[in-house]
């Protein structure tokens, strides 16, 4: 019997030897994809242009700028106001995968489509000098993202978040946000001061096309910005670093940073805010309005952005999507819808028995300007940054005159409006009249400048910062809606709760950071800077 | 020298015989009293010829011998009481090298044993030469199988017995006499218990020489009542083998796991192999951006694109063989993992055409319960107008049904009443009539076999349905004496219309009209569009929920599959036995998938369109060479091989949104395109062998070894190891051989050992980027090509399998048992985790983490009643499968593996628990025990908790068939017990208002009712987790075959039969769900917005000319 045995195994391991040795040397070259790039042939800039257009939302038909942005920042800061029933934000109902969706999932959201690819751009250029300026200007980029992430959710994964492939740490901890706030002040400043104006040039940037000196003033505003943010938990510290910038932040409209959207790209490349407002997922064209409070505030006050930012009969049938041309830009004509109203039978919700309810085309809607498929998307502008500027004047005496600040601000926010389309130009004589009829009142400056930040950041359509600077500084008071099964008991929500999906895909993190958040891990629990 | 002796002594002896044959024939009395005669012997070493003397002296037998013939010389001791000399006698002669016949008389004629060449020719009843059939002597392995034209030539002895085995067929015994031609005709077998079986690489065996479980089942059970998925009529049928059907209408993907869970996250899905060429089936397509099919989350909202088994035509099919343990699948190593189901399809045998014909009707069941109190609305109130009754229209939160006029969407006023039914008003009756006609033609040398089947299926969802042509054409040729060839070619064509979209609400009309609120008839949401073409919403509050009729009727998702496979087998046996095998397959297709989203949908108005072009190619090829050593009573059969494998995939993606004209459907009419394109290969190369030892019929033994190399786990850079090496040993025992009291007629222990493995898909070892398809103003968007973290030490992940088993066959045949005990272990496993986003990935690729499947199978078949005119015979199958998961990577105690649509349950592995645990939030307790509730009484949020197995533990069929005459009468019943189902259904159920409990506190909530019940669902997700036990009456039969005398004789036979499937679920747990839903095959125990269950019933004509 074993002399079969033998020549069996002896041939079997021959044959097998044989194969290793001559067929497996391939595999390494059918193993590697051919429509794809690796380490040694990317260039990392291309990794940067999709991290700036993701931050303005998701590719995935605007996912998270429809529910973060619109559906609860908007309506809560009273900037929108809809009767559309999902709409949950504009009545403080939770809809939990509403409040998720700017954190997101495997596939859309900050973390998927920003976090993802900005951790690589800095970590494929760490320590590599002939991606020196890309680097930094990536740092930047990252802490602008993850600035906006924190500030909705609190405690959020940071230091480990997005290195999965690099540190093999699977499931990222939650970071406390006053870390991750002390981390990004020290990036922003960093990462600002090594620009270097000969350095390489950064292809990718969709923003400034590598225009190191915006860069650095960007940097500057936005650790402005985000200082500013300090002043209820550590005013000290905010203080320190505004004096760090002063003077080097950005100088005019021309500085402000802002994505030019594409129509060819459908979906992945059209405006976020113009996709929804425009009726593409529903009928929010038609159903979604500026607030009442909002265009109170504009009409009170005779602002010049009024005739621009808001017009009336721009649809005129619920059915139809293609816009009125002969819509009205008469201010007069000018009206908002009051917050908290449906289409329901209940005559004290029922927006028809409102006594401001004539027509739905009678409510005031968004420029169709505004709103191109191919419009800005604004990210930080010289406005917000001189208003920033006025208030630290204002509490500490530093960098300047606060009335200088608010004057510059206000005017900035006022002629801004021309980046989004030439038609809605103002001019500096009109802007200028406004402040003249609405001089800076030092007595009641802060509710000054942050009202107007408030209107400036509602123009912007970046609601998501409307609402993180009036939870930091209260204004303007806004009168909340109570509408039957809110989540709150009538309150403003203050924080978007942990998506419930973290409790199955990284509980243990998730439940700490749960546990933590002061008030509960509900929409009227609070972050940690908003004490 | 001894051949000469032999010569000399064969004349004389058969001199001898002759004469005294002749005596026997003339006196010709009947006298059986010798057989019952005893004799008691206790002799030690003494001469054979003694011995005979002795026992002439206790009984009346006379011994005839020559008495030179030296075997009469040979010592022999035997010790025996008071037993039957013919008992005696066959102890006496055992390997004495002499034969002998007894008369009636007791006259024993002994003879010297002579070698002859054996030849015959084997067919089936009806003349039909049977190519391939086994001939063995009994008591050997010396084996050999008949040729292209049937016919055999093996070298016997006289007096031995030769067994003749084909698969489908009952073996026959055969007592060699002399030189000359025998003819055996074998009769079909139509139960499960075939004597010959096929195994790996497609060798076919005799089952009592396997040392593991392999079930065959024959073709003819899959075609009378068929289904379209081929795989689905096994259901119920296999011990060990869970089959379930997924909800994604005609054409979908069946789900087949054998003995549990294989794998934590790779597929469950076994390897198919037909007629010796592997066969991958998986799921592909757009929206499949999960390689394992769609997972039923919100971006999964796609149709089910069906798997490549589903195209494989019933009607060409020989006969299944289920490779269950890793013992039995061993020799293909690392595609073994998840079992292997070999697909025998049929050859061309004998001259005849056959005609089968299968017309059924289709029609869903509707297992709803919703309630039937409150109507559509919100707060509790009725629609007051057009705009509020369409913003809310979705949702059944209304006033209590009065039956007063209402204003709905549509602006119409209709009664405020129930509208029960709208299921069986939305889907219609479908249809499948399926029609194959197969030309046989034998020839000297060959034969051939050409089938062409027509389905063409009307599905139940409307403007739905699909097509398919199969044409098969096999050719055996036997060119030169010892060479086959068999070659093979395949054509399948299919094309299915709409494969409905399955899960969430956009696009999809069994969701749409599952939720419809109580007081609104599907009826009136026809038209479904305007007069300028555009959606009609019934709920224009989520214009995500797409009008049913909209969906069905404008909406395409068609697809198209050109697909062939093409073999080859060439076979050449040397005169001494060595044989020399190649074979070379390809298996390619053509996948064209159309995707519109059509102009005027709600939720985009301006349509879109992918058209997506897959091209498939996967070619196998092997060797074998291997030969037979007898060695006295003892067999020794080495066999070596080598295999390829190389598959390719191509696709293209033509992607275009905002059509310029409204409503034409090509892609060169979208004004935005973009491109998406991916290509694919992966390699694998094996050398395999196998030693096969036999003793006689009595016990076998066969070790083997198999290596794989893969291309997918090259990395550049990095030197890891590529192969994996696969051992496996079993042995088989024939106990009854030793053992055999009156009521047992065959026993057989059987017990093996093996490993085998699961391989990876390729690209899985690099970080890579690659750019998006779109550009922004020009500048090209790059992002990171992973979706898993990619994982640069890749092995594959193995399983060892031990599996111990019995056969036995008692009381004459009429009992047949088959149990088996199994326990298989797998580590390594290739696990897809699902990270949080916050890692920057959606997954990983790790390579860890180990499970555990233990079980029991066990068949006992039973002819209950036999008579001349009526037989019943009754089997029940059952097993048991224990799942365990062991570990999983390193530091993690569980992992994610797929989320429900709803976001509040999910599908888990957590360590020390069977694999995909239901998980779903309890309630939060206080200290005290109570329940927290919030502002609004509604329950507070508890822990994520696990709620069992997705997976069934038990598993029954039952089947019964009864024979009266001409007439046959079949039925089948299966039950499943012991997993766990989250049912989306029911989630929905409660958001939008329809679920029976939410009618309890609806009057004292009052307005805040949906918000009461909403915060339940999502916070107590854990009512929705359903056990998924059942038993349905799965298929009836009752069948008539018409005396071909009826015909002149022109028509060999015509039988036609009624046939039923799915017919009543006996049993069930489930409340709105038929328990058997699913989105799809990999990811169990997640539902919603499925195709109901169907059932199905109609008739069918096979004719054979």
């Amino acid at each position: 019997m074993k002399r079969y045995i033998k020549p069996v195994f002896i041939s079997l391991i021959a044959a097998s030897l044989f194969l290793e040795s001559s067929c497996t040397k391939d595999f390494e070259k059918i193993n590697t994809d051919p429509v794809a790039y690796g380490k040694e042939n990317w260039d990392p800039n291309y990794t940067l242009s999709s991290a700036q257009l993701f931050y303005t939302g998701s590719f995935d038909f605007a996912y998270d700028t429809w529910r973060g942005n619109l559906i609860y920042s908007s309506t809560m800061m009273q900037g929108l106001s809809t009767v559309v029933s999902y709409w949950a934000g504009d009545k403080y109902m939770l809809n939990e995968s509403y409040t998720a969706a700017y954190w997101g999932t495997g596939t859309v959201g900050a973390y998927i489509e920003q976090v993802r690819n900005i951790v690589d751009v800095v970590e494929f250029t760490k320590d590599k000098p002939k991606y020196a300026n890309l680097y930094n200007v990536a740092r930047i980029w990252k802490a602008l993202i993850f600035a906006r992430l924190t500030d909705l959710y609190g405690d959020v994964p940071y230091s480990e978040a997005g290195l999965g492939f690099y540190t093999k740490v699977y499931k990222p901890k939650y970071d406390k946000q006053q870390d991750i706030y002390n981390d990004l002040l020290k990036e922003l400043e960093t990462a600002t001061a090594a620009l270097k104006d000969d350095g390489d040039k950064v292809t990718g940037d969709v923003i400034y096309k590598g225009d190191i000196a915006k860069w650095r003033k960007f940097g500057n505003s936005l650790l402005l910005r985000t200082a500013m943010r300090l002043v209820k938990v550590d005013e000290a510290k905010a203080k320190e670093y505004v004096q760090k910038v002063a003077g080097k932040t950005m100088d005019s409209n021309a500085d402000n940073a802002f994505i030019l959207h594409d129509e060819s790209g459908s979906r992945v490349t059209q405006n976020r805010n113009s996709q929804v407002l425009l009726g593409d997922g529903g009928q929010e064209n038609y159903y979604v309005k500026w607030s009442k409070t909002f265009i109170d505030y504009l009409k009170s006050n005779n602002d010049p952005r009024l005739q621009k930012v808001a017009v009336t009969k721009l649809y005129l049938s619920e059915k139809d999507k293609d816009q009125n041309s002969g819509f009205v830009t008469d201010p007069t004509k000018q009206k908002g819808m009051p917050n908290g109203k449906d289409l329901g039978s209940n005559a004290q919700y029922n927006i028809s028995s409102d006594p401001s309810y004539t027509t739905f085309a009678d409510y005031s809607s968004p420029n169709p300007n505004m709103i191109k498929r191919t419009g800005a998307t604004f990210i930080l502008t010289y406005g917000e940054s001189e208003l920033l500027l006025a208030e630290a004047s204002q509490r500490w005496g530093i960098g300047g005159s606060a009335g200088d600040h608010y004057k510059k601000g206000v005017k900035a926010s006022i002629t801004y409006l021309n980046q989004y389309d030439g038609s809605l130009a103002i001019s500096d004589a009109d802007a200028e009249t406004y402040l003249a009829a609405n001089p800076f009142n030092a007595a009641d400056a802060l509710k000054q400048i942050n009202t107007q930040y408030w209107a400036h950041t509602i123009t912007m359509m970046d609601f998501y910062e409307t609402w993180s600077n009036w939870r930091r500084s209260g204004y303007p008071a806004l009168t909340p809606v109570n509408y039957p099964g809110n989540a709150t008991s009538g309150t403003i929500p203050r924080r978007f709760p942990y998506p419930s999906t973290e409790a199955a895909i990284n509980g243990e993190n998730y439940r700490a950071a749960s546990a933590a958040v002061p008030g509960g891990d509900k929409l009227s629990g609070r972050v940690w800077w908003d004490k | 020298m001894r051949n000469g002796y032999i010569v000399h002594f064969r004349f004389i002896i058969r001199m001898k015989l002759a004469l005294i044959m002749t005596t026997c024939a003339v006196m010709n009395v009947s006298a059986n009293v010798f057989s019952q005669q005893k004799v008691s012997l206790d002799v030690q070493k003494t001469k054979l010829s003694k011995v005979l003397k002795m026992i002439e002296e206790q009984s009346d037998y006379y011994f005839v011998y020559n008495s030179t013939n030296e075997n009469l010389n040979k010592e022999v001791s035997v010790n025996v009481n008071n037993t039957k000399v013919l008992d005696v006698l066959t102890k006496l002669f055992n390997k004495s090298g002499l034969i002998y016949s007894v008369s009636k008389e007791g006259l024993v004629v002994v003879s010297q044993q002579q070698q002859v060449a054996v030849a015959g020719v084997v067919t089936d009843d009806k003349g039909s030469p049977l190519a391939g059939a086994s001939v063995r002597v009994k008591g050997t392995a010396v084996g050999r199988a008949t040729d292209i034209n049937g016919r055999f030539i093996i070298d016997a002895a006289t007096g031995n017995t030769l067994i003749i085995s084909f698969a489908g067929y009952t073996s026959q015994e055969v007592a060699v006499t002399k030189d000359g031609d025998l003819k055996i005709v074998l009769l079909e077998d139509n139960r499960m218990l075939n004597e010959v079986v096929v195994t790996a690489l497609g060798v076919k065996k005799e089952k009592r020489s396997l040392g593991y479980s392999v079930t065959q089942v024959a073709g003819e059970s899959l075609t009378t009542a068929r289904e379209n998925n081929v795989m689905n009529s096994l259901a119920g049928k296999v011990a060990g083998l869970d089959i379930s059907s997924t909800s994604g209408g005609a054409g979908a993907a069946s789900n087949v796991t054998i003995r549990g869970v294989s794998s934590l996250n790779q597929t469950n899905q076994p390897l198919y192999v037909i007629n010796g060429i592997p066969m991958e089936s998986k799921p592909v397509g757009i929206g499949n951006a999960n390689s394992k099919g769609n997972s039923g989350s919100q971006w999964d909202n796609a149709p089910d694109l069906g798997d490549a088994i589903s195209n494989i035509n019933p009607d060409d099919i020989e006969s299944i063989s289920v490779l269950k343990g890793a013992a039995a699948s061993a020799l293909y190593g690392s595609r073994a993992k998840a079992g292997v189901i070999l697909i025998t399809t049929k050859s061309g045998k004998g001259n005849s055409i056959d005609f089968n014909s299968n017309l059924v009707a289709e029609q869903i069941i509707d297992n709803t319960n919703w309630q039937t109190v409150y109507g559509q609305g919100a707060n509790g109130e009725k629609p007051t107008t057009q705009a509020g009754a369409a913003q809310v229209g979705g949702s059944s939160w209304g006033a209590k049904l009065d039956g007063t006029p209402v204003v709905q969407f549509d602006g119409a006023s209709r009664p405020y009443s129930l509208q029960k039914g709208n299921l069986d008003r939305f889907y219609r009756t479908g249809s499948t009539w399926t029609n194959t006609l197969a030309l046989n033609k034998s020839f000297d040398g060959g034969s051939i076999r050409l089938s062409g089947t027509d389905v063409n299926n009307r599905s139940v969802v409307p403007n739905s349905g699909l097509k398919r042509q199969s044409f098969n054409l096999v050719g055996l040729f036997e060119p030169l004496k010892g060479l086959t060839i068999d070659a093979r070619y395949n054509m399948i064509l299919e094309q299915v219309k709409n494969r409905p979209m399955v899960s969430d609400g956009a696009g999809n009309a069994n969701y749409n009209v599952m939720f419809l609120p109580t007081s609104i008839n599907v009826n009136d949401l026809k038209p479904w569009k305007d007069s300028n073409g555009k959606e009609i919403l019934y709920n224009s509050g989520n214009v995500y929920a797409t009008n049913p009729w909209f969906a069905a009727n404008e909406f395409i998702n068609n697809t198209n599959r050109d697909r062939s496979i093409a073999s080859v087998t060439a076979k050449y046996t040397m005169d001494n036995g060595l044989f020399v095998q190649g074979r070379a397959g390809r298996d390619a297709y053509t996948d064209h998938y159309k995707n519109v989203v059509p102009s005027g949908t709600g939720y985009y108005e301006n349509g879109k369109i992918a058209e997506q072009e897959t091209k498939f190619a996967d070619i196998n090829a092997d060797v074998l060479v291997g030969k037979s050593f007898t060695l006295g009573d003892y067999t020794l059969t080495p066999n070596l091989g080598a295999s390829y494998r190389n598959t390719k995939i191509r696709q293209t993606t033509n992607l275009g949104t905002d059509f310029a004209i409204f409503g034409v459907y090509n892609i060169l009419n979208a004004k935005n395109k973009s491109v998406a394109y991916l290509e694919s290969e992966s390699e694998t190369q094996s050398t395999y062998g196998t030693l096969e030892f036999a003793y006689k019929d009595v016990a076998y033994l066969t070790g083997s070894l198999r290596s794989d190399w893969f291309s997918t786990l090259a990395t550049p850079g990095v030197d890891n190891k590529l192969n994996s090496v696969y051992p496996a040993i079993s042995g088989s025992f024939i106990f009854s051989e030793y053992l055999k009291p009156s009521w047992l007629s065959f026993g057989k222990l059987r017990a093996g050992f093996a490993q085998v493995g699961q391989a990876t898909d390729p690209y899985q070892t690099l970080l890579t980027y690659n750019f998006r398809s779109e550009v922004l103003n020009g500048q090209p968007l790059g992002v990171i090509n992973n979706v898993n973290i990619p994982n640069s030490s890749l092995k594959a992940s193995t399983a060892t399998e031990l599996e111990i088993g019995t056969e036995l066959r008692l009381f004459n045949d009429r009992v047949n048992l088959d149990l088996t005990w199994y326990d298989k272990k797998s580590k390594d496993e290739i696990s897809f985790i699902t990270t949080p986003s916050a890692s920057g990935y959606a997954g990983a690729v790790l390579n860890a983490g180990k499970m555990q499947n233990r079980g029991f199978e066990a068949l006992i078949s039973a002819t209950v009643v036999k008579t001349e005119d009526f037989k019943w015979v009754s089997s029940l199958n059952g097993s048991y499968n224990d799942n365990k998961v062991i570990s999983l990577a390193e530091g993690m105690d569980e992992q994610t593996v797929a989320t429900s649509r709803s976001g509040v349950g999910y599908l888990m592995n957590k360590v020390g628990m069977p694999a995909f645990q239901i998980m779903a939030f309890d309630y939060k307790y206080d200290s005290n025990g109570e329940i927290v509730k919030l502002a609004d009484g509604s329950p507070d949020r508890g822990e994520l908790k696990s709620y069992g197995s997705a997976m069934n533990k038990w598993f029954a069929g039952w089947n019964n068939e009864f024979n009266y005459k001409r007439f046959n009468f079949s039925f089948l019943i299966d039950g499943k017990w012991g997993g766990k189902l989250f049912s989306g259904t029911d989630y929905y159920g409660y958001i939008f208002g329809l679920h029976q409990e939410t009618v309890a506190d609806r009057e004292s909530l009052g307005r805040t009712a949906s918000t009461y019940y909403t915060n339940t669902a999502n916070n107590v997700s854990k009512i929705f987790v359903n056990s998924a036990d059942f038993i349905k009456l799965r298929q009836v039969v009752m069948g008539y075959s018409f005396p071909s005398n009826l015909f002149n004789n022109k028509i060999k036979s015509i039988t036609v039969s009624a046939v039923a499937r799915n017919l009543w679920t006996i049993s069930k747990k489930t409340n709105n769900i038929d328990p058997e839903s699913s989105y799809n095959a990999t990811f169990p125990g997640l539902e919603l917005g499925g195709v109901p269950a169907v059932r199905t019933y109609g008739v069918n004509l096979s004719v054979k000319f």
